[in-house]
C-alpha cells in the first residue's frame, strides 16, 4: 500500500467499514460538506450520501446521545467530535448512557458505537483545543479508549472500534494527522487489543501510548548512543490495558518508566505504574518513574507547550536517571 | 394551534372530563384498566418500602396516571418508549409485565432488568420499553436515536416515544435533540409531563402557567400540542393524532398538563415547599381515575367494579410471585458490562 499520512489512514478505515457495512454512519460537525475540519471525512459524502455521511448542529450531547439510541437499535455509528476538549459537553450521555446500558438493561442492549475525538497538543491551539483526556475515559467501566500512536494502527484500530459491539472512544492525535506518514501494514483484518513493541531493548522498559510513542522512540535512540537500550511499548489501548506485554518486558529489563501526554497527577501513568509495583515487585531494580505533562492547561506556543507536555529531552532526561539503577 | 385549558397544577373546582358516549365504553374501560394497574402497583411499592421490603427510593406518578395510559393507548408492541426516574407508570402501559417490575424493585432475578436496575432503570426490550433514565431528560436522545434507527434499518412505521418532565425540559440536551429530531428526520414523539413541580421549583415559576412549554416548542417549528392530562380520554384522542403523524416521518411534542400529588421521592420533605394537604387536596378534586370512573358510571352497563377487583387480585399474585423469586448470584454483579467476550473476561 501506498504510504498515506495518519489522517488518511483514519479516513481510509471509514471508508473500508463504510463500504463493507451499511450501517455504518458517520455523523457530526462539519462532517459532510466540509470534510471535517481536519479533512478526515473528505469525500465520504460524496461516495456514501449525505444519509450516510451527516452534518450536525453543534449539539455533542445530543448527537452523541441519538448516536448511543442508534447503535442500541443496530446501527454501527461513528460521531466525530471536531476537538476532544468538546466531548465534555457530552460526557453525560458516555458515561451514564452508553457505557452503562448493557450493564443497566441485564445484557439487553449492545451499544456499537465509535467516537472518534482528536486530542492533545502540538498544533497551537491552546488551552480548550489541546487537552489529552484519556485518563477520564480508561476510568469509566463499559468503555473501550483507543490511542492509536501511527499510521498503520490509526487504520486497522478504527477499523476494529467500528466492529467492536462496545461503544470505543477513539481519540486520535491531530498533531500526527499530516506530520506522520507511514505504510499500511498489509493484513487480513484488524488485530486485537494487545501493545505493540515499538522498539526492542533490554535495559529499560519504556510504557507509552499516542503521540508520545514517537517522542520515547527519539529518546530510546539518545540512550542507545550511549549504551542504553530500551524497549518502547506504544499501549494502543488504554483499557484494555495489555499488562502481559507490560510485564514480559519488565521481567527482563528490571526497570519502568511510563510516558503520557495526559496529566500525570491522578492519570493514566500511574495506574501502570500501580499495576507494575504490585505485580512485578521483585523484578523491579528501581523507582517506576512517570512522566506526564504538568497539572497545568496546555498553553499556546511551543515554547510554553514544551513546559508543561513532555519532550524528548525531558523524557531522555529522566530515562538517564532510571538507567543508573 | 395550542390548546389553552384550566390549570391542572392550580385548578379552581372539580374536574370532570368529556363525557365517555356508549361507542367509545370498550376504549374507555381498557383506559381505566390501564390507570387502575399503575396506581394499584405503585400504592403497593409504596406500602413494601414501609413494610422494609423494598429499599432505594421511588418516584411516584400517582395523579399522573391518565398521560401514560393514555400515550401509551395510542402505541403498538414494536414502538419503543424511553422515560424518567418516575417511570413506573410508563413501563406498566408500555405492557411491562408488572411481575417483572415487582421483581426488580425486590432486587430479583426476574426482575426486567435482572435485579440490578432497580426502580431507576426498569429496561425492557420485548415490551418496546427501552427503558427509564435516571438523568433528567437523558433518555430523549436515545429514543430519538432509536427511531430514526429503527426506521432506517426495518422500514416499516415504528416510532418512539421519550417521556420527560417539566424539569426535563430545562435541560440543554432536551432542545438539542428537538433540533437532531426534525433535522434528520427522526419519527419520535416527546411527550413532556408538565407536573408542576421539578422537585421543588415550580414549572409556572420557569415556563408560565401549562400550555407554555408546548408553546415555545411549537415557535421552533415543530407541531406541538397541549392537552389536560387529568383527562385519559382527551390524552389518547391526542396521543392518536400525534402519533398517527409521528408515524408518517416527522417527530411532534405533546405537553401534558399533569400533577404530582406525592413528593419528589419517598425520602423528600415536600411540606418544606409547599402546603401539606397539596397533594390530598389535589386528589379530591382532580383525581384521573376518580373522574374517569364517575364517567363511567354514568352507564348502567359498566363493569370497572370487575375490573377494580381483577387488578387488586393480579396484583396481589404478582408481587407474591415477584417477592418469592430468587436473588441474583454473587456472579451477576459484574456481567455484562461489556458484550464482547474478551472484554467482558478482562473487566
Amino acid at each position: 500500500m501506498r504510504e498515506v499520512k495518519y489522517a488518511e489512514a483514519v479516513r481510509a478505515a471509514l471508508e473500508a467499514e463504510m463500504a463493507a457495512d451499511e450501517s455504518v454512519v458517520v455523523m457530526g460537525e462539519e462532517v459532510a460538506a466540509l470534510g471535517g475540519v481536519f479533512t478526515v471525512t473528505q469525500g465520504l459524502a460524496d461516495r456514501f450520501g449525505e444519509d450516510r455521511v451527516l452534518d450536525s448542529p453543534i449539539a455533542e450531547a445530543g448527537v452523541v446521545g441519538f448516536a448511543i439510541g442508534a447503535a442500541a437499535e443496530g446501527m454501527r455509528p461513528v460521531v466525530e467530535i471536531m476537538f476532544s476538549d468538546f466531548v465534555l459537553l457530552a460526557l453525560d450521555q458516555i458515561i451514564n448512557l452508553g457505557a452503562k446500558i448493557r450493564y443497566m438493561s441485564n445484557g439487553q442492549f449492545s451499544v456499537p458505537l465509535t467516537i472518534r475525538m482528536p486530542g492533545g497538543g502540538g498544533t497551537n491551539h491552546g488551552p480548550q483545543h489541546s487537552q489529552s483526556l484519556e485518563t477520564l475515559f480508561a476510568h469509566v467501566p463499559g468503555l473501550v479508549v483507543a490511542m492509536p500512536g501511527n499510521v498503520s494502527d490509526a487504520y486497522w484500530m478504527l477499523r476494529h472500534a467500528i466492529r467492536s459491539d462496545d461503544p470505543v472512544i477513539f481519540l486520535e492525535s491531530k498533531n500526527l494527522y499530516f506530520r506522520t506518514s507511514g505504510d499500511i501494514d498489509a493484513r487480513t483484518g484488524p488485530d486485537g487489543f494487545g501493545a505493540r513493541v515499538a522498539r526492542a531493548g533490554e535495559d529499560l522498559t519504556v510504557v507509552s501510548a499516542g503521540r508520545m510513542v514517537e517522542r520515547c522512540e527519539l529518546a530510546a535512540e539518545e540512550l542507545a548512543a550511549e549504551g542504553v537500550a530500551c524497549e518502547v511499548i506504544d499501549l494502543r489501548y488504554l483499557w484494555p490495558l495489555d499488562t502481559a506485554s507490560i510485564e514480559a518486558s519488565l521481567r527482563r529489563t528490571g526497570k519502568l518508566a511510563v510516558v503520557s501526554e495526559a496529566v500525570e497527577f491522578c492519570g493514566w501513568g500511574g495506574e501502570v505504574a500501580a499495576w507494575a509495583s504490585e505485580h512485578c515487585f521483585e523484578s523491579l531494580d528501581g523507582p517506576v518513574v512517570r512522566v506526564g505533562s504538568e497539572r497545568v492547561p496546555i498553553p499556546y506556543g511551543h515554547a510554553l507547550e514544551d513546559e508543561i507536555v513532555p519532550t524528548t529531552e525531558r523524557i531522555a532526561g529522566e530515562l538517564r536517571k532510571l538507567a543508573i539503577y | 394551534m395550542t390548546q389553552t385549558a384550566a390549570n391542572p397544577h392550580t385548578p379552581a373546582g372539580a374536574f370532570t372530563g368529556i363525557p365517555v358516549s356508549a361507542a367509545g365504553l370498550d376504549e374507555a374501560h381498557e383506559l381505566y384498566r390501564g390507570m387502575t394497574v399503575v396506581r394499584a402497583v405503585e400504592l403497593e411499592i409504596e406500602k413494601m418500602h414501609r413494610l422494609g421490603r423494598m429499599s432505594g427510593s421511588f418516584h411516584s406518578s400517582l395523579g399522573q396516571e391518565a398521560a401514560a395510559v393514555g400515550v401509551c393507548a395510542a402505541l403498538r408492541g414494536g414502538d419503543m418508549v424511553t422515560s424518567t426516574h418516575r417511570g413506573h407508570g410508563h413501563a406498566l402501559a408500555k405492557g411491562v409485565p408488572m411481575e417483572g417490575v415487582f421483581a426488580e424493585l425486590f432486587g430479583r432475578t426476574s426482575g426486567v432488568s435482572g435485579g440490578r436496575g432497580g426502580s431507576m432503570h426498569l429496561h425492557d426490550r420485548r415490551s418496546g420499553f427501552l427503558g427509564e433514565n435516571a438523568i433528567v431528560a437523558g433518555g430523549l436522545p436515545w429514543a430519538a436515536g432509536a427511531a430514526w434507527a429503527r426506521r432506517r434499518r426495518s422500514g416499516g412505521d415504528d416510532i418512539a416515544v421519550a417521556f420527560i418532565g417539566d424539569g426535563g425540559f430545562a435541560q440543554g440536551v432536551t432542545h438539542e435533540t428537538l433540533l437532531l429530531s426534525r433535522f434528520w428526520g427522526s419519527p419520535c414523539l416527546i411527550v413532556c409531563e408538565n407536573n408542576g413541580l421539578a422537585h421543588s421549583m415550580p414549572s409556572d415559576r420557569l415556563f408560565g402557567a401549562p400550555g407554555s412549554i408546548a408553546r415555545i416548542v411549537e415557535g421552533t417549528g415543530m407541531h406541538a400540542r397541549y392537552v389536560d392530562g387529568r383527562d385519559v380520554v382527551a390524552v389518547a384522542e391526542t396521543a392518536k393524532e400525534m402519533v398517527a403523524r409521528v408515524r408518517a416521518g416527522t417527530p411532534a411534542f405533546l405537553e401534558c398538563g399533569v400533577f404530582r400529588v406525592r413528593p419528589h421521592s419517598l425520602s423528600d420533605p415536600d411540606y418544606r415547599y409547599r402546603p401539606k394537604s397539596a397533594g390530598r387536596d389535589w386528589m379530591a378534586l382532580n383525581d384521573p381515575i376518580a373522574n374517569l370512573r364517575t364517567r363511567l358510571e354514568v352507564h348502567p352497563a359498566n363493569w370497572v367494579a370487575r375490573i377494580d377487583a381483577e387488578v387488586a387480585a393480579e396484583i396481589e399474585a404478582a408481587r407474591d410471585r415477584a417477592e418469592a423469586a430468587e436473588r441474583p448470584p454473587t456472579a451477576a454483579a459484574k456481567s455484562f458490562v461489556y458484550t464482547s467476550p474478551e472484554l467482558q473476561n478482562h473487566a
